[in-house]
């Protein structure tokens, strides 16, 4: 059989060229194009996650911002070329591929990948190569305690997040709650924070379960918790959990005055699917098109560019990082050590509000509390922020 | 491969691994990188047919000896020097397949398959638990990783390793029983080959070096948590990898290890949308046309030869 012979003899010539020739820029009259580069999920796990929330806004930045005529480095225009790269979910993949952007093809700047766990991994090379790295999808104290001067976290950390809940549940006089967590860096820091917000509330805790990664049935854990009848139901959950519990809750009749779902609660997916159910449902939001003019208009532009909904949560922050990392570009150049330093030391202003950093967090989004209300996610807490009041108790399950 | 004696194989291995041990300085960032991976593959997919390919028993449990030499690395990281790290990830997943093999080994087939691959998912369980309950993390952090070049060695090391064992294995008393076993166990074992001892021995053996590199190669990525470090696409990948090389082999593992790292990169970077569609139509090609693997085309080459 020859067939597999002389394709693997024209796949490994083909290999050789595409791993060590340079990608050729296409050449522009003006200057040479801004090369910013990234990998991330477009297949495996976490390719859900990443195209709701993170690529389709990069690309639609880039066009965007080419539309306008490129990018400002430091006064002058130059257009935006990115090179993008799936990561398949793998972790080694993730590494290699950031390796060979920064490494070998030498991007001009670097987008990062999804999820807490790559953004782990990207870090020390960033910080070797000298990369500042804005990420929307990476969240946690303990990223934050590697003191990475190249890292910044655009969203809100665990904790304050966390004390704007137990402030509105405080504000409306709830006296006992319900936990459940996901058993992963993500649950226990969030559970960490709500526990020492909820004890300085004075809010008892009645129970407070764990559960692994991947779980198919928590009927069990929410009948106990119905039986003990607490003001509110909080579950720290990533998307497929926070749809089981959802359903599960509504079939057992479960409807405390708090209900709140974590991750994936902010997917406009979430409210497509459930309809009327999702009705006074809480979580993890920050934005809708209601909270400014900036919002309204990102809004728009992502429904038009994708016909689809960006999600009320880290799509915003995404966006907003995107904006930082322009008006720094217009303000530094693409010296990337005169950047990392103009995002450290500057304030920017965004669709979610003015950012600063410190110590690579974002110390200016306040936390915020959202919950579903007629198919739009409005923002309840703090008031400051509000778009609208919010449903306490809970209206019951439709 | 008569024509070559076990001494010349293990010089031609050692030769190749001394040659590889200079690519840090003469390769660029991201090709260092893919070589690593092709090493990697190529430490998994020599090891995982030491035992499969010659006893015709299909082990999944990749990931798990993998994850758990990662585990090794995390939990010893802030007090073990890393060659010690690395030693005793492989030696844990050697222990744990001992254990495991004396108790599930009778099975074979099917059920073998489904129990060692219900074992990665036990493991991450078990390790998930111990962590919450009695370290009140999941997840890990590696503040202190060597240089990727030490990496780099470390891994090439183990891969030459694992393809010396291979060739001894295969050379001595113990691989002929394993071969036995793979034409028909129960004639082997009326001709008084110890079976299960031999299988337990293999197996065991052939999990150190999974465990080894899970534990040398999660150092690069800073942060350990069960869900990366006990990827089950790790596990199926290997497997794949040694039977499109041809799993009764040595070479032919090695050989699809590199061909199959390069090309899944090469779809990656060219096809970003379509790579897996593409990589499934070549994978079931193979399947369909070289049942025997890569190392079949060797065979045929030379019989053609002969027959001139």
């Amino acid at each position: 059989m020859s067939v597999p012979s002389l394709s693997r003899r024209a796949i490994l010539g083909a290999i050789a060229a595409a791993a060590f020739a340079p990608a050729i820029a296409p050449a522009f009259a003006q200057d040479a194009p801004v090369r910013i580069g990234y990998a991330i999920a477009r297949t495996g796990p976490w390719s859900a996650g990443a195209q709701v929330t993170q690529e389709p806004n990069y690309i639609m930045w880039a066009e965007q911002v080419n539309a306008r005529g490129g990018l400002s480095v430091k006064g002058k225009k130059r257009m935006v070329e990115l090179v993008a790269v799936d990561d398949r979910s793998d972790m080694e993949t993730v590494v290699r591929s950031y390796e060979r952007l920064m490494g070998s093809d030498k991007v001009d700047l670097i987008l990062p990948p999804w999820g807490t766990g790559a953004n782990f991994a990207v870090m020390p090379l960033a910080q070797k190569h000298g990369y500042p790295m804005l990420s929307p999808t990476a969240t946690g104290r303990k990223l934050l305690g590697m003191k990475n001067p190249y890292f910044f976290a655009l969203l809100q950390q665990p904790d304050r997040m966390m004390d704007a809940l137990a402030e509105f549940l405080a504000a409306r006089g709830a006296k006992t709650a319900a936990v459940i967590y996901v058993d992963e860096l993500f649950g226990l820091e969030q559970f960490a924070g709500l526990e020492a917000s909820l004890k300085q509330k004075n809010i008892q805790l009645v129970e407070k379960k764990s559960y692994p990664i991947g779980v198919k049935d928590l009927q069990p854990v929410l009948n106990d918790i119905k039986s003990k009848n607490p003001d509110a139901f909080i579950a720290l959950s990533y998307p497929p959990d926070t749809f089981l519990i959802t359903g599960q809750s509504r079939a057992i009749g479960f409807n405390p005055k708090l209900f709140y779902t974590a991750v994936g609660t902010a997917f406009p997916v979430y409210r497509d699917k459930f309809g009327p159910v999702a009705e006074g449902v809480m979580g993890l939001g920050t934005w809708n098109p209601k909270s400014s003019a900036a919002t309204k208009a990102y809004f728009d532009a992502h429904v038009a560019r994708w016909k689809k909904e960006p999600d009320r949560w880290a799509s915003a922050h995404a966006w907003a990082g995107l904006q930082i990392l322009e008006q720094a570009v217009a303000k530094a150049g693409v010296d990337r050590k005169a950047l990392r330093d103009t995002i450290a030391n500057s304030e920017f202003d965004t669709i979610i509000g003015k950012i600063r950093f410190r110590n690579g967090e974002n110390i200016s989004t306040p936390g915020a509390v959202s919950q579903w209300q007629s198919g739009e996610f409005e923002v309840v807490w703090p008031p400051q922020n509000a778009t609208g009041p919010a449903y306490y108790p809970k209206p019951a399950w439709k | 491969m008569s024509r070559f004696t076990l001494r010349d194989s293990i010089l031609a291995t050692l030769l190749a691994a001394l040659v590889l041990s200079a690519m840090p300085w003469l390769m660029s960032d991201f090709a260092l990188a893919l070589t690593l991976t092709c090493l990697m593959y190529a430490g998994l997919a020599v090891s995982w047919a030491m035992f499969c390919g010659a006893t015709n028993y299909l082990s999944l449990a990749t990931a798990a000896f993998f994850g758990m030499g990662a585990y090794v690395t995390a939990w010893g990281a802030e007090t073990l020097a890393y060659g010690l790290a690395v030693l005793l990830g492989g030696l844990a997943a050697a222990v744990f397949a001992a254990l495991v093999g004396a108790a599930v080994l009778h099975l074979r087939g099917a059920y073998f398959a489904v129990i060692t691959f219900g074992l990665g998912e036990l493991v991450r369980h078990g390790i998930t638990y111990y962590e919450k309950a009695y370290a009140g993390t999941v997840g890990r952090v590696i503040s202190d990783p060597p240089e990727t070049v030490t990496i780099y060695h470390t891994v090439l090391l183990l891969t030459a390793l694992a393809v010396v064992t291979a060739l001894a294995v295969r050379a001595s008393r113990l691989g002929l029983a394993l071969r036995g076993i793979g034409s028909d166990e129960e004639r082997a074992r009326t001709l008084g080959v110890d079976t299960r001892r031999a299988k337990v021995l293999a197996f065991s053996l052939s999990a150190f070096f999974p465990g080894a590199l899970g534990a040398a190669m999660a150092m690069r990525w800073t942060y350990i948590d069960p869900l990366s470090v006990f990827n089950p696409f790790i596990g199926f990948q290997t497997v794949l990898i040694a039977m499109v090389g041809g799993a009764h082999t040595i070479l032919g593992p090695i050989a699809s290890s590199v061909l199959f790292s390069l090309l899944t990169e090469y779809l990656r970077l060219q096809f970003p949308y379509l790579f897996l569609v593409i990589l499934g139509l070549l994978l079931i090609l193979l399947v369909l046309y070289l049942p025997g693997g890569l190392a079949s085309l060797l065979d045929r080459w030379r019989w053609g030869k002969s027959r001139a």
